[in-house]
């Protein structure tokens, strides 16, 4: 039996396939689903660890399975995503048939399908979904007006502020870049040893989340488009502003995720840039800014959009897929309403999907989620392009540069374009 | 026995040996050169592109502050633990009974493995709650500016490897006979004298072995910077092996990637020959 289990999938699956043409004839002769249980196809879905009680996948694959004799069998991947890209791209270009569905994230998206490594998923997606979806994953998911991969997760970027601290002086969350740099400045200058706004200004990947946000925030983008180039400049200028004029503390050129959630929760920064993952760390029981904080959206220039950046995952079917078919069945479920609610309510994960911000169920047991609705409506992908990764690496040294005083704005946005321009003719 | 039949009788016996050595090493250096003429990404199949990675490298100016910030590591660290393990090295020979004890405190740093003492250097560098800022009673942003971080991690490797250069004089240092030493005594040789024309030239040789080693470590740097700065900020501290591994394993452009390994092994080749060359002539 020991040995049996050993063998595994591959020899069990020969197995299934001989059970299942045998149950098709007993099926044609009359025999219920319940005695086919065996005989269900299988499908491997890969994805990143989901931060609670795997029960609740399992019950949702379980669910699946009996309407639809799909069985889905769950891989996790490794948890640093450099080696989830890796993972990805070894096997996907080895033309793996290991897993079937897998999980991606937003930034990898154009590559993968440039490679040719995605089913084109367009027709999964009909109008009424493309109306529910948020603009911002549908746009990280297209790529060459097609569609290759399914919304599962949003992430968005959001500005964390000191509720107490602000109402104490009279002042309210703020909506402009300029506001917030006026409160942190009355408000540090009365409270010593307070830090005015900490986010992620180390030279990696949230560092280009980041400083999207300022440069989006002015009406620029980057790369730059002539029409945008002086408003990148502008945001370049004010996120090197914040170091200059103390702002934010120097360190902030050290900072990623987890270092800057832990000073804004000990109650040490009046504002904090981060993804929602934070609220559940600051607000629960034992921490020092419990009941003290607030939410608002990023601030942007007067007359400018917000702009958070997005983040999240998304769904792909591996093109190489010895069961396309089953696999594209998979990818759809776990994309669809049903299985994103349950998600959403087991894990805190935020669903793409407009309509399930409107459940009451979903608003009642995750009332934190529901309110960022008009935040993932509106937040944007890094660019969509299947270079994106070498890009990154040019925007993260520029990036840098420019926040620790090396580079000049209009240098960086020069070698930025100059880099996306050579890497678009590859 | 014949000495051609003892050649060709040993052939046999010496050939596992020598197709371990091939398999795991000769053959995966010659992929990377061979990848190295090649135009190899993961949107097509490798194409052969003769030196043009190479003349990418020439005019990248990622590289040539790659190239840089090695060759600047590699010279202040070696530089520095050479100096300081001699120092070291000579104090300990003093030492008499307190020497067992200074041995093991002085391994630790050595013993200890690559990443985890990143991780506590990270710590200790940290510009609001680092030990370093704590008593300098300062706050220095040690890993937050590229001239600081680049000063910060061969510091790092300094306190790391000197040990091992200590380590290593110091066996020299016990194998000098004492007799010269009670010679130069006889003949009036101060101290100073007596380290420059006694323990200097019998050192030169071991010196020179703990050279090698540690530039050809300095100049394949990757672990230790890797997860102190990843390589930033602005890439102030990104060495040809971390740019290497970002174009490898990050981008997968293999055929850029390989020919940057590639430079960080002829680099590496170079200085091995020319101490090699010192070596011999050392000996002779």
């Amino acid at each position: 039996m020991r040995r049996a289990e050993w063998v595994g999938p591959r020899v069990r699956s020969g197995v299934v396939h001989a059970l299942a043409a045998l149950c098709l004839g007993a099926l044609l002769a009359g025999c219920g689903p319940r005695e086919v249980s065996t005989g269900h196809e299988v499908v491997v879905f890969r994805h990143p660890k989901l931060f609670g009680d795997p029960a609740a996948l399992e019950r949702l694959f379980a669910e699946f399975e009996r309407e639809s004799g799909i069985r889905v069998r769950s891989e996790t991947l490794p948890s640093a995503s450099d080696e989830q890209h890796l993972f990805y791209a070894i096997n996907l270009q080895a033309g793996s048939r290991e897993f079937d569905v897998f999980a991606l994230d937003v930034i990898w998206v154009a590559e993968f399908a440039r490679a040719g490594w995605l089913v084109d998923l367009t027709a999964l997606v009909p109008d009424a979904d493309r109306e529910d979806l948020f603009p911002g994953p549908l746009a990280a998911v297209t790529w060459n007006r097609r569609i290759y991969a399914l919304p599962w997760f949003v992430d968005a970027g959001l500005l964390y502020y000191r509720k107490d601290l602000l109402d104490k002086h009279g002042l309210a969350p703020p909506a402009t870049w300029q506001a917030l740099v006026d409160a942190a400045r009355v408000v540090t200058g009365r409270e010593p040893g307070l830090y005015g706004f900490v986010w992620q200004g180390k030279q990696y990947e949230g560092l280009v989340c980041n400083a999207l946000e300022f440069v989006r925030g002015q009406g620029g983008d980057l790369p730059a488009s002539d029409a945008a180039r002086d408003a990148s400049l502008r945001g370049l200028a004010f996120m090197r502003a914040l170091v200059i004029d103390g702002v934010a503390p120097p360190f902030v050129t050290t900072l990623t995720e987890e270092p800057a959630r832990v000073i804004f929760g000990q109650g040490r920064a009046l504002f904090l840039r981060n993804w929602p993952y934070a609220w559940q760390l600051l607000a629960r029981d034992g921490s020092p800014v419990q009941g003290k904080i607030g939410v608002a959206a990023l601030p942007h220039a007067p007359g400018q959009p917000a702009a958070a950046t997005l983040g999240g995952w998304q769904l792909g079917v591996n093109v190489h897929s010895a069961r396309p078919a089953a696999a594209a069945r998979v990818a759809a479920f776990l994309a669809s309403a049903r299985a994103q609610k349950a998600l959403a309510l087991a894990y805190g994960y935020a669903p793409p999907r407009r309509s399930l911000y409107r459940d009451p169920a979903l608003a009642r047991a995750q009332p934190f989620l529901a309110s960022l609705r008009e935040i993932f409506e509106t937040a944007r992908p890094r660019p969509v392009s299947p270079h994106y990764v070498a890009l990154s690496q040019v925007l993260q040294s520029e990036l840098s540069g420019v926040l620790t005083g090396e580079r000049a704005p209009a240098a960086a946005v020069r070698a930025i374009d100059r880099a996306h321009r050579e890497l678009e003719r590859r | 026995m014949s000495r051609a039949r003892a050649h060709r009788e040993a052939w046999p016996l010496v050939a596992p040996a020598g197709l371990v050595l091939v398999v795991v090493a000769a053959v995966p250096m010659l992929y990377v050169v061979w990848l190295s003429l090649h135009d190899r990404t993961v949107f097509r199949p490798p194409t052969f592109a003769g030196l043009g990675n190479y003349a990418r490298l020439a005019a990248d100016a990622r590289f040539w502050n790659a190239l840089g910030n090695t060759l600047y590591f590699t010279v202040v660290s070696v530089a520095l633990e050479l100096l300081l393990g001699l120092a070291i090295a000579l104090l300990l020979a003093r030492a008499g009974r307190l020497r067992a004890a200074a041995y093991g405190v002085m391994l630790l740093p050595w013993a200890v493995p690559t990443v985890v003492s990143a991780r506590m250097w990270e710590w200790i560098y940290n510009a609001e709650l680092g030990v370093l800022n704590y008593l300098a009673g300062a706050r220095i942003n040690w890993l937050g500016d590229p001239l600081l971080a680049l000063h910060a991690a061969i510091a790092m490797d300094v306190w790391k490897a000197t040990p091992f250069v200590a380590l290593l004089l110091l066996a020299a240092l016990q194998g000098i006979p004492r007799d010269l030493y009670r010679a130069a005594a006889v003949d009036g040789a101060g101290p100073w004298t007596t380290f420059r024309r006694v323990t200097l030239p019998l050192l030169l040789p071991v010196m020179l072995v703990a050279v090698v080693f540690r530039t050809i470590d300095a100049l394949r740097v990757f672990d230790a910077i890797y997860v102190l700065t990843g390589g930033g900020p602005a890439n102030g501290t990104e060495t040809l092996s971390i740019y290497a591994y970002k174009i490898l394993f990050q981008t997968l452009d293999f055929g850029y990637g390989s020919a940057l390994a590639v430079v960080v092994l002829a680099v590496t080749a170079v200085a091995a020959a020319a101490y090699a060359r010192a070596l011999r002539g050392g000996a002779e």
